[in-house]
């Protein structure tokens, strides 16, 4: 099973979780709040800040994922990896229960975050998908303007406060404001598969989570644009914990610090640093599917 | 296909093409045949229907065959040549000659609406004050949202009650009450007391203020002004700059003004003016605005010109030369008077009044409840568990009641309205909520149907930014959906606006001389009226004037049909 490679933090930290000073509707992410050892309100690069332990999901009687068991590491990224249909969107959507939308979706085991598990009762999701944004595996913008489309998160948390310039941070940080600084007004849905995928990548960066959850954001995107977003996941890793789903191996190995390697049923085989992934996987399973041979 | 099994490798030339494949070819021939011959046959018969009744109530033949001739060549010749004209040779042209011609048309019908129902049925001051009150309410909101942007459950308080107190202001005061011990009974101490209305509605201050504004300023305030606005924000928009609302508004508002004063002269009524300027001279001045900047399309502006001077010019031919025109029964003073024992003189101007009332009704009540139950269906309900199961049926039956006749719908109205709640026989509100009920099956499918139709990975996306549920039904679903649920919503309400058996069961009346003044009144609606019509003894109320009050219901439809398909193309434009 998995092999847990605690990186240079502690395994898990109890982290306050301040209320998401967000719209009056939702209040903290929890109503307790846990004591914390270290009361920085910054970061710390390398500490677990997510952390899974035995989960398991069911989609009716269909089980998507086994025992799932994995620390991620904060301001990282950490790739996913594995054959179609393994579970990797699973577990993406695990982490910001985004599941709770899916009728037959069934969490069980534990999912930390900062601390808290997120299944807890008393957690509200809204709160917590306002700290961990998402990236989809198609890109899906709103049928509104441009800028409708990067303000959206900022308008539904009543981050109102100087909204222009935070869209236009956000657009240049998803490597879009030059192509679209013109033509703000104009319906996202006319922008080219790649702008869309990159205007989706703005949207969700500009609220400022803690946590990016991105399900393969390169696949709608040709070779020059995916550079781009690689780079772009690069500098985001120095604000922010990314977590990315990709099919492409060199892509894993090119941007990631932690990689996770999952396998048909829902299995995860292999975590740890990448580095170590690519160069000797423990499973030979794993190298199989890593050097192409199954999958 | 059966037998088409085409090699790929062959030649699509068919150059050898084998005995099945000549079978299947013939056979697809037929099959479109007879598919173009049913389409046909339908088409056909509502064709010749309509050419029946179209020729009946407007009796063309009943003209000197030189009037048609002159009509023929001033009007008809050359405003098709020049439509032609505009539709081969230059692209835009096409579209703003439609465009030139239609919006004026269309404005005067919707102007015509709100004259009748503003005018004639709710005063001037009536209207104005509610509208006061309206924007009272709203101001109180926006200030509490200002004041207190957390306090969700006290904005839905001030939501509710802003409104009321605005409108209805705060009744009076009357307890009476006493107090006695459940089981003996004996009174313990009475509460009895009254107080004087305690503060007056917007509305009834403004009517009671001694000295009242004229009634055609009190429209330009509340009619032309807002709608400017909203028109200048296309026009901003085009430009690219902030004054061009401005510049819209005073435009409008000198426009009306002027307008106002110069009409009365050649008696034209001020108020009528103001009215019928906002709707047509002010879409029409936007889009010629955009034309001339945009200079495209230019020539189609010559389409309207040629039709009016068409006009014109026929008509002073016919009138010098002499040629006597139609006698038709579909004319001005059927639709502006009310049905009379001599067939000439017989009009459908009140139950026309009466059936835009009663639609006025049916949208209020129809349309919030239709769609609030679809959100509810689709959004809120739960759809697995025992509740679940509760929720497929109810939508099945709802399927079912769709299809319910409506003469049944009648019998509920009657019971519901009629008798248990009182709103008297015949009454426009009893007839408006009648046939909501009976539309409201069909609202509610067709909003459920376009509210199923947003993609579902853009509600995901609204959640996955941390929007709540309500957030992502008002700004994603709700928007998206809307479109849909218009173009579902005005089918029905063509469906609504032509049934006769729920008015026959609720009481309506045959034929009323008057239309009705206010929504408690009694009414007759069109197609209660043609019913009326059509069991009269003279034959001419049977052919003529029936044939008339038809084609004035059908085109009522069309118009209506017409707007939902707009709706449509836009949206489909848009997305
Ligand atoms: N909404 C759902 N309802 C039922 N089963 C689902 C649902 N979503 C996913 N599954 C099942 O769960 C399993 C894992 O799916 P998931 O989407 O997580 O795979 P994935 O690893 O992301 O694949 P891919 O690389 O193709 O995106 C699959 O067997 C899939 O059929
Ligand atoms: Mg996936």
């Amino acid at each position: 099973m998995a092999r847990n490679v605690p990186d240079d933090g502690k395994p898990s930290r109890n982290e306050r979780i301040d209320a998401a000073e967000a719209s009056g509707e939702t209040g903290g992410l929890i109503e307790t709040s846990v004591t914390t050892e270290d009361s920085d309100e910054h970061s710390t690069p390398g500490r677990t800040i997510i952390e899974s332990r035995g989960v398991d999901v069911f989609y009716d009687d269909v089980q998507a994922l086994r025992g799932v068991d994995m620390e991620i590491p904060e301001n990282r990224v950490t790739a996913m990896i594995g054959p179609s249909g393994c579970g990797k969107s699973t577990f993406l959507r695990t982490i910001n229960r985004m599941n709770d939308l899916v009728d037959s979706a069934r969490v069980e085991g534990e999912l930390r975050f900062g601390g808290t598990n997120v299944y807890d009762e008393g957690v509200d999701p809204v709160a917590l998908r306002r700290r961990i944004g998402m990236v989809f595996q198609s890109p899906n913008p709103f049928p509104k303007s441009i800028y409708d489309n990067a303000a959206y998160g900022l308008k539904v948390q009543d981050k109102t406060d100087d909204i222009d310039d935070r869209v236009e941070r956000a657009l240049r940080d998803a490597a879009l404001w030059d192509e679209v600084q013109d033509r703000l007004d104009e319906s996202g849905l006319e922008l080219s598969g790649g702008q869309q995928q990159r205007l989706c990548i703005a949207r969700a960066i500009a609220v400022d989570p803690d946590v990016l959850l991105m399900d393969e954001p390169a696949s709608a995107l040709d070779p020059v644009a995916t550079s781009k977003v690689e780079d772009l996941i690069a500098d985001l890793a120095e604000e922010y914990t990314v977590v990315i789903v990709t099919h492409n191996m060199q892509q894993a190995a090119r941007i990631s610090d932690k990689t996770a390697v999952f396998l048909t049923g829902g299995e995860l085989v292999e975590f740890g640093d990448t580095n170590e992934i690519f160069e000797n996987p423990e499973h030979d399973r794993v190298e199989d599917y890593i050097t192409g041979k199954f999958g | 296909m059966a037998g088409g099994t085409a090699e790929p490798a062959e030649p699509p030339e068919s150059a050898g093409m084998t005995g099945t494949e000549e079978v299947s070819r013939l056979r697809g021939t037929l099959f479109e045949a007879v598919t173009l011959g049913a389409t046909v046959f339908g088409l056909l018969m509502v064709g010749v229907l309509l050419l029946y009744v179209v020729n009946d109530a407007v009796r063309p033949l009943s003209a000197d065959p030189g009037w048609h001739l002159v009509f023929f060549l001033t009007l008809v010749v050359p405003s098709l040549s020049v439509a032609a004209y505009c539709y081969t040779r230059e692209g835009p042209a096409g579209e703003v000659a439609y465009a030139t011609f239609g919006l004026p048309v269309v404005g005067l019908l919707v102007g015509a609406g709100i004259v009748v129902v503003f005018l004639e049925v709710v005063s001037v001051a009536d209207w104005f004050g509610l509208a006061l009150a309206l924007v009272a309410a709203a101001g109180a909101i926006e200030l509490h949202r200002r004041l207190r942007p957390y306090a969700a459950l006290e904005r839905l308080a001030v939501l509710i009650v802003a409104p009321l107190v605005a409108i209805f202001g705060v009744p009076a005061l009357s307890v009476d009450r006493t107090l006695a011990t459940p089981l003996t009974g004996t009174e313990l101490f009475t509460l009895s007391f009254s107080t004087p209305k305690l503060l007056p509605g917007v509305p009834e201050l403004f009517t009671s203020l001694p000295v009242l504004p004229l009634d055609w300023l009190l429209l330009v305030v509340s009619l032309t002004l807002p709608v400017a606005f909203a028109f200048g924000r296309i026009v901003s928009r085009r430009r690219e700059d902030d004054r061009g609302r401005l510049e819209t508004v005073a435009a409008a508002g000198a426009v009306a003004l002027v307008g106002a004063l110069v009409a009365p002269t050649v008696g034209i009524d001020a108020a009528h003016w103001v009215v019928l300027a906002t709707t047509t001279l002010l879409p029409l001045g936007v889009y010629l605005e955009g034309v001339v900047r945009e200079r495209a399309g230019l020539a189609g502006l010559w389409f309207p010109v040629v039709v009016v001077a068409g006009t014109l010019v026929g008509a002073l031919v016919v009138e010098t030369v002499g040629f006597a025109g139609p006698d038709p029964w579909l004319d001005w003073g059927f639709l502006t008077s009310a049905t009379s024992r001599s067939p000439a003189d017989a009009g459908i101007y009140p139950a026309l009044v009466g059936s835009i009332l009663m639609l006025v009704v049916i949208v209020v009540s129809a349309f919030p409840v239709g769609v609030g139950a679809a959100i509810y269906l689709e959004e809120y309900a739960p759809n697995s568990g025992p509740l679940g199961t509760f929720v497929t049926l109810v939508e099945i039956n709802i399927g079912n009641l769709a299809g319910v006749p409506s003469v049944v719908y009648g019998l509920l109205g009657l019971a519901i309205f009629v008798r248990t709640f009182d709103l008297g026989n015949g009454t426009v509100i009893v007839g408006g909520f009648t046939v909501g009920l009976l539309i409201l099956p069909i609202v509610i499918i067709s909003a459920q149907e376009a509210i199923r139709a947003v993609p579902d990975s853009l509600r995901q996306a609204s959640y996955g930014m941390g929007a709540t549920q309500w957030q992502t039904i008002r700004n994603v679903v709700l928007p998206r959906a809307l479109p849909g649920t218009l173009t579902g919503t005005i089918l029905a309400l063509g469906r609504a606006i032509g049934e006769t058996a729920p008015l026959l069961m609720i009481g309506a009346a045959a034929s009323v001389r008057t239309p009705p003044n206010g929504f408690f009144s009694r009414f007759s609606a069109m197609p209660r009226q043609i019913y009326s019509w059509s069991s009269e003894i003279q034959p001419e109320f049977r052919y003529g004037v029936l044939a008339a009050g038809v084609v004035t219901l059908l085109v009522v439809l069309l118009m209506m049909n017409g707007t939902a398909i707009l709706i449509r193309n836009k949206y489909q434009r848009e997305s």
